[in-house]
C-alpha cells in the first residue's frame, strides 16, 4: 500500500512541477505584454479586464460596461474639444514600446492627421527619462510627410525641423501656415464671387494667383500674387505683390495709364489699406470705363 | 523467536498427550498473530502521513490549474484587445465606419477597451505635439489651458493659463513669468473673438523664450571657455568673452534678440582691439554664423574652424 501511495506521490509532484513551469511561461509572457504602454491599464480599464477574465463578483459585468462606456463618451468628446482648440485633428496614433526598464522608456509614435485641408504623418522616437521626481522627455529621428504637392515653399522648413527634431515647432508653424493660406484663399474666392466678370483664378485658390482682367480691355491683365512664405526658423509671411501683362500696344494707346508703376503702388496701397482693401482699389480701378 | 519457542514448547510438551500438543499450537498460533498485529499497526502509523501527503498535493495541482486558466484568460483577453485595436486603427486610417456587428457582452467590452486604449493614445498624441489641452472648468463657465515648451526636441516648461468664459473672456490667473506681455499679446490678437491666435502668439513667445534660455544653457554647458559677460532674464541680450587663438587679444560679442518671437539674434556686432580681425572675412563668415545659427552650435563650429578657443 505504502507503494502504491509512493507512486501517486511521486506522480503527484511531477505533474506539479510541469504545471509550475507552464506557469511561469505564461506569467514571463504577461509580464513582457505589460511592457506595451497602451495595455497598461488603470482604473475603469482594470475593473473592465477583471471581469472579462472572470475575476471579481459575477453580474458585475453590466455595471462596469455602463461605466466603461460612460468614460469613453467623456473620452469622445474631450477629443473633439482637443482638436478643435488644437486646430488640428488626429485620426490615427500607433506606440510601440520599445524600449521599458526601470527608469527609461521609449516609444516608437506614428501619427497622422489633417490640417485644415493638409494631411499629414509624422513618426519620431520618444525617450522618457526618470531622475527622481522629475522626468524628462526627448524626441528624436523625426520623419515628416505631408501630403500636397504645391509646399516648395515649405519643404526646406520640414527639413530643418527633421534635423532639430522640434515636433512642436512643425506643428505651431504648420498651423500658422495653413492659417495664412486659408485667409489667401477666402479673400480670392470672396473677390471672384463679388466681382465675377473681373477677377478669374487661373490655377485655382491654392496657386496663390488672381488674375484680375480689364473689362474691356481684353489681354491686359493684373496678376496679383500671393504666396506664403516659410521660413526654416517657421516663420511664416505672406507676400503679396502684383505683376501687369498689358500688351505694348495698350501701353501706346493709353501712355497716361499707371500701369507702369502699379506694382509700387500697389505695394504703398497694402502698406495703406490691408490686403482686401488694396485689392479692392484695383478692382474698381479696372471697373471704370475706358 | 517465536519459532524456537514454538519447538521448545512442543519439544517439552513430546511426551505429554494431545491436550498438551493443541497448547502449544494455540500458543504459536497467538504468537504469529500478535506479530502479525504489530506489524499492521506500524504501517497504519506511516498510512495517514502518505494520505495527508497526498491531499496537499492535490490541493496544491489545484491551485495551480487556477492559476493557469487566469493567465490564459488574460493572454488571451489581451490579444484579442490589440486584435481589436489594430481592426480599429486601420477602420479610422481608411475612414470606414466603426461598425458594430456582435452584440454580446463580452465583445461589447472588448470594442469598447479597443477604443478607449485609442481615445486614450489620441489624446496623449494631441498632448505630445504641443496641444493646449484645455480643461472645461467652473461648470463651463471657463478654460484652463496649458502651453508646452520644447527646443531642438527636448521638452522643457509648461506654462499654465486660466481663462474666465463667463461672463467675459478674461484671464483670470497664470503663472507666466511677468517679462512676457500676456495681456498685451491678448489685446493685439483679439482674444475675446479668437482665442487660438492669441495662444498661438503667446505659445511663439513663450517657446521663443525657452529655445533662448535653453541655447545659454548649452552654451555655458559646451563652452567653458567662453566667458558670459551678459545676460538678462528675457534672454534677450547676451554679451560673450571669445578668446582668439595665437592672437593676444579678445572678441567682444553682443547679440542682441529684440524680436522676442524669435530665438536668433537680430543683431549680432563684434568688439575687439585688433580692428583687422573683426573685419576680416573669416569673422564676416562668423557674423552670418551667429545670426542663423543657435549660439551653442555656432560656437562649436567657431571652435572647429579654429577662429576661437
Amino acid at each position: 500500500m505504502s507503494e502504491e501511495n509512493m507512486e501517486e506521490v511521486q506522480m503527484l509532484e511531477a505533474q506539479i512541477e510541469h504545471l509550475q513551469a507552464e506557469v511561469e511561461a505564461l506569467q514571463r509572457q504577461q509580464q513582457s505584454n505589460q511592457k506595451d504602454i497602451t495595455f497598461q491599464f488603470r482604473g475603469q480599464m482594470q475593473d473592465a479586464i477583471a471581469s472579462l477574465c472572470g475575476r471579481g463578483p459575477g453580474g458585475e459585468k453590466e455595471r462596469v460596461l455602463s461605466s466603461l462606456k460612460e468614460e469613453v463618451e467623456e473620452m469622445e468628446e474631450d477629443l473633439r474639444r482637443q482638436a478643435q482648440m488644437n486646430g488640428i485633428s488626429l485620426n490615427g496614433c500607433n506606440a510601440r514600446t520599445l524600449r521599458s526598464s526601470g527608469s527609461k522608456v521609449v516609444q516608437q509614435l506614428c501619427l497622422s492627421g489633417r490640417c485644415s485641408e493638409l494631411d499629414f504623418q509624422v513618426e519620431f522616437k520618444l525617450s522618457e527619462v526618470k531622475e527622481g521626481q522629475k522626468s524628462q522627455r526627448t524626441i528624436s529621428d523625426l520623419n515628416v510627410v505631408l501630403d500636397s504637392n504645391d509646399l516648395e515653399n515649405f519643404s526646406s522648413f520640414v527639413s530643418s525641423v527633421e534635423e532639430s527634431c522640434d515636433l512642436l515647432l512643425f506643428f505651431r508653424t504648420l498651423r500658422t501656415f495653413t492659417d495664412r493660406c486659408d485667409d489667401r484663399n477666402r479673400t480670392f474666392q470672396h473677390f471672384q464671387q463679388k466681382y465675377p466678370s473681373i477677377v478669374s483664378l487661373p490655377g485655382g485658390c491654392r496657386s496663390g494667383v488672381m488674375a484680375l482682367n480689364h473689362a474691356e480691355l481684353s489681354g491686359c491683365v493684373l496678376l496679383v500674387r500671393w504666396s506664403v512664405d516659410v521660413s526654416t526658423e517657421g516663420g511664416v509671411s505672406p507676400n503679396i505683390e502684383v505683376l501687369t501683362k498689358i500688351p505694348d500696344q495698350a501701353l501706346k494707346l493709353f501712355p497716361s495709364w499707371p500701369f507702369g508703376g502699379a506694382a509700387e503702388a500697389f505695394q504703398s496701397l497694402l502698406r495703406i489699406l490691408g490686403v482686401e482693401g488694396a485689392v479692392e482699389s484695383i478692382i474698381l480701378i479696372l471697373q471704370q470705363e475706358v | 523467536m517465536f519459532l524456537a519457542q514454538q519447538r521448545h514448547y512442543s519439544q517439552q510438551n513430546k511426551g505429554k498427550d494431545s491436550r498438551n500438543m493443541e497448547t502449544a499450537s494455540t500458543k504459536a498460533g497467538v504468537l504469529s498473530l500478535l506479530s502479525l498485529l504489530e506489524v499492521q499497526a506500524r504501517s497504519r502509523r506511516t498510512q495517514p502521513q502518505q494520505q495527508s501527503r497526498v491531499k496537499e498535493l492535490k490541493a496544491k495541482i489545484e491551485a495551480l490549474k487556477v492559476q493557469k486558466q487566469q493567465l490564459e484568460a488574460e493572454i488571451e483577453t489581451h490579444q484579442n484587445l490589440q486584435k481589436l485595436r489594430s481592426s480599429l486603427d486601420k477602420q479610422c486610417a481608411d475612414e470606414e465606419d466603426v461598425e458594430m456587428e456582435e452584440v454580446s457582452e463580452n465583445s461589447q467590452l472588448l470594442r469598447l477597451m479597443a477604443r478607449h486604449t485609442q481615445l486614450k493614445d489620441l489624446l496623449h498624441a494631441h498632448h505630445l505635439i504641443g496641444g493646449y489641452d484645455v480643461i472645461k472648468t467652473r461648470q463651463g463657465k471657463g478654460v484652463c489651458v496649458s502651453l508646452a515648451t520644447a527646443y531642438e526636441g527636448v521638452y522643457l516648461d509648461t506654462y499654465n493659463l486660466e481663462i474666465d468664459l463667463k461672463p467675459t473672456v478674461k484671464i483670470s490667473r497664470h503663472n507666466i513669468p511677468p517679462f512676457i506681455p500676456v495681456n498685451g499679446l491678448a489685446e493685439e490678437n483679439d482674444m475675446q473673438v479668437n482665442m487660438r491666435a492669441f495662444l498661438d502668439a503667446l505659445s511663439q513667445h513663450l517657446n521663443a523664450f525657452a529655445g533662448r534660455k535653453q541655447q545659454l544653457k548649452l552654451l555655458k554647458e559646451q563652452h567653458k571657455s567662453v566667458e558670459v559677460m551678459e545676460s538678462n532674464v528675457l534672454c534677450s541680450i547676451l554679451v560673450l568673452m571669445f578668446k582668439v587663438p595665437r592672437a593676444k587679444t579678445a572678441v567682444l560679442c553682443t547679440l542682441d534678440y529684440t524680436d522676442h518671437s524669435r530665438c536668433l539674434p537680430t543683431r549680432v556686432h563684434f568688439e575687439c582691439e585688433d580692428k583687422q580681425l573683426s573685419d576680416s572675412d573669416q569673422w564676416k563668415k562668423n557674423h552670418s554664423l551667429l545670426m542663423e545659427t543657435p549660439v551653442h552650435k555656432a560656437l562649436t563650429a567657431m571652435k572647429n574652424m579654429g577662429d576661437i578657443v
